[in-house]
């Protein structure tokens, strides 16, 4: 099977780092459960204090998930556009720009030189050079639409969302003098992203997979498409006040976030209902069942982490005891994996056997990496739960003190330390499974 | 439903939600510089801010809420333990831990002074009552300081001593609870222990605290009072 364009091999090397990052952020993961588990010594605390390891653990999660995001879109444009990329001698100077900027980052952060703002971390001038990976990015994808034979709602979605993203990184460079001023605009890059920008993207390459392996008809999808994303974004946007309510900012923002937030599960319980018309219309040519599987895994997991659990501490009344909790940690962690790690890997492993030049490859590796993932981080988000209400009640409630809270939560961080393990061994198979796809015995291709 | 009509869905549905956002962020700009006494942001507290930025703080410890979960909220740590409390952790971060432990982190004098204008500005901003577990704490400090009870009590909370000590439930836990510490000491040995923490209990890890002849002489007198 070939590629129906040769540039959409830029996609792979994006893929390959992003998937060694994704081990990489999991390994320093259970080092942090760890940290909450048992006693580090003050030696090893002075050198390598937890906000360091925390601080990588983070920005390798966003560093692969836009990693992966990019070699998403670079194998997607060529076939919305209808024509091979714009210069894929870019799209690799920009791979290396963004790879060498977070090495680098990395690097420093073990040395102390950090910006000091959780998830943005990355320091001056090492964040103009994202922007510049960036605008590269957006330059190339945005050239290659715009001399396209065609326009699509799915390109549409994508460039919104990419511009969307870029825009809203740069209120991440000023300084603020004002703590609560800061904060705010810190949910502009956080929020705005997650909720806004990413699920754009998102959404962008969800619909060009579903038309892809599916008989449901391009104008179908992309008007859900439409709905869904003015659903997003309605509550989305407004949304962002569920951040306000504690910071400084008016009370009447207890009200607008609590109001919006709380019809922020809608357009993702409509995805889901979505998924089971897509699930029907299947077309019978695409061979295997793991890109239906992590479809469906993803629009439920959407639904429990982003929806559910996201839901149920966003009420002001419930979120002035569980904010700044374990709970959060809860929530933070099944709505990234629900929304936007199986989404990667749902693109992976649609895109991989193709640029492996793989008609059908072996399914069953990959299969038993979806659950494999799924349940320990599930059983995980279990835990970060527990331990957030006995945070909630012994802290916020009672009001005893925070180590007192700590103490009793230890058990369930010991717990945890054993899941981080048992995810990243489902992380190693799912990404040796991704780089060494074989194809599938009926195929009968010489090796 | 019609291709039309899901793109009105769209555009409505972004164009409300943003025009409400951007209009609110308009007035919150306006609101935010009494909520958090813009006008008392001096050049020490935003060299304090960057004090904490530089040592990357916010990845262990919360501020309003947000950063890491490692260690406990800031918000209104100056309620808590006042401005020479604040330095005392800072100053020796292991003496006020044990099981899990904060990194000693090279301040130099002036940094230690700006984190905590910092800090106490922080304290200061309208957080609508939150964090939940610190209210009590705003009592406690209201009272000693507003309605002034006694010179002591003031000293007491301005001096940081509910970094370690408690009062009727509200203080630290490192140092023995000094509820009722006069049925147990007579204001002499208080004033001893103030001086010279070992000269009356040779095993005591409280350092001397830096106090006047007669801050020792206020406070002795507010907790030999604590029947």
């Amino acid at each position: 099977m070939e590629l129906t364009y040769q540039s959409q091999r830029v996609a792979y090397p994006y893929f390959v780092l992003a998937l060694l990052l994704f081990v990489l952020q999991v390994a320093v993961g259970i080092w942090l459960a760890l940290s909450y588990a048992v006693t580090m010594p003050q030696w090893l605390v002075d050198v390598i204090p937890f906000s360091t390891t925390r601080a990588i653990h983070t920005n390798l999660l966003v560093l692969w998930l836009l990693l992966g995001f990019m070699g998403s879109a670079y194998f997607m444009v060529p076939e919305e556009a209808e024509r091979e990329i714009f210069s894929p001698v870019l799209a690799y100077v920009q791979l290396v720009l963004l790879a060498g900027t977070g090495v680098t980052a990395v690097v420093g952060f073990v040395m102390g030189w950090t910006k000091g703002k959780p998830l943005l971390e990355i320091p001056h001038p090492l964040d103009y050079l994202i922007v510049v990976g960036a605008l590269i990015f957006l330059f190339n994808v945005g050239m290659t639409i715009f001399r396209a034979r065609r326009r699509t709602v799915i390109q549409g979605s994508l460039l919104g969302g990419l511009v969307f993203l870029a825009a809203m990184y740069l209120f991440n460079l000023p300084f603020y003098a004002n703590l609560t001023i800061d904060w705010y605009y810190w949910w502009w890059v956080i929020h705005l992203w997650v909720e806004g920008a990413w699920e754009l993207v998102a959404a962008a390459l969800t619909a060009w997979i579903l038309i892809k392996i599916t008989d449901v008809p391009r104008e179908t999808v992309e008007k859900w498409l439409y709905v869904e994303l003015g659903l997003f974004l309605f509550t989305g946007i407004a949304g962002t006040g569920h951040h306000y309510y504690w910071l400084g900012a008016p009370r009447y923002w207890l009200w607008v976030g609590g109001i919006f937030s709380a019809l922020e599960p809608v357009p993702i319980l409509l995805m889901l209902v979505d998924a089971q018309h897509y699930l029907k219309a299947r077309r019978l040519e695409v061979k295997g069942r793991l890109i239906f599987t992590l479809a469906v895994g993803m629009a439920i997991l959407h639904v429990v982490g982003a929806g559910f659990w996201g839901f149920l501490h966003t009420l002001p009344q419930i979120n002035y005891y569980t904010h700044g909790s374990q709970v959060t940690v809860a929530h933070g962690h099944i709505a990234f994996f629900g929304a936007y790690v199986l989404l990667n890997l749902m693109f992976f492993y649609y895109a991989m056997p193709k640029l492996k030049g793989l008609a059908a490859y072996d399914e069953r590796r990959g299969t038993v990496a979806f659950w494999w993932l799924s349940l320990p981080m599930i059983a995980m988000t279990l835990a970060f739960s527990v331990a957030g209400v006995l945070q909630t009640y012994i802290e916020r409630v009672m009001g005893l003190g925070y180590m007192t809270a700590q103490a009793q939560m230890r058990f369930w961080f010991a717990i945890l330390v054993v899941l981080g393990l048992t995810l990243l061994a489902g992380v190693i198979l799912a990404v040796v499974d991704l780089l060494t796809l074989r194809a599938a015995r009926p195929a009968g291709e010489p090796a | 439903m019609s291709a039309q009509a899901a793109r009105w869905v769209f555009y409505l549905g972004t164009g409300i939600s943003l025009v409400l956002f951007l209009g609110l962020t308009v007035d919150t700009h306006r609101q935010v510089q009494t909520l958090t006494h813009a006008d008392q942001l001096s050049d020490a507290v935003v060299a304090g801010k960057r004090v904490w930025h530089k040592y990357n703080c916010n990845d262990c410890h919360t501020i309003l809420g947000f950063g890491s979960y490692y260690a406990p909220d800031l918000t209104k740590v100056y309620w808590r333990r006042g401005s020479e409390g604040i330095k005392a952790v800072l100053r020796t971060p292991e003496r006020f831990t044990t099981w899990r432990k904060m990194p000693r982190l090279p301040l130099s004098a002036q940094e230690l002074e700006d984190l905590v204008a910092f800090l106490q500005w922080t304290s200061g901003i309208d957080t609508h009552d939150w964090p939940p577990q610190d209210r009590k704490f705003a009592a406690a400090a209201g009272r000693a300081v507003a309605v002034g009870l006694s010179p002591g009590a003031t000293l007491f909370q301005e001096k940081g001593c509910f970094a370690c000590h408690r009062l009727y439930e509200t203080g630290g836990e490192q140092g023995p609870d000094l509820t009722h510490v006069g049925s147990r000491l007579d204001y002499e040995t208080i004033e001893r222990i103030l001086a010279d923490p070992r000269s009356v209990n040779p095993a005591a890890t409280m350092s001397p605290p830096p106090l006047s002849h007669e801050e020792r002489d206020q406070i002795g007198r507010f907790l030999a009072g604590m029947k």
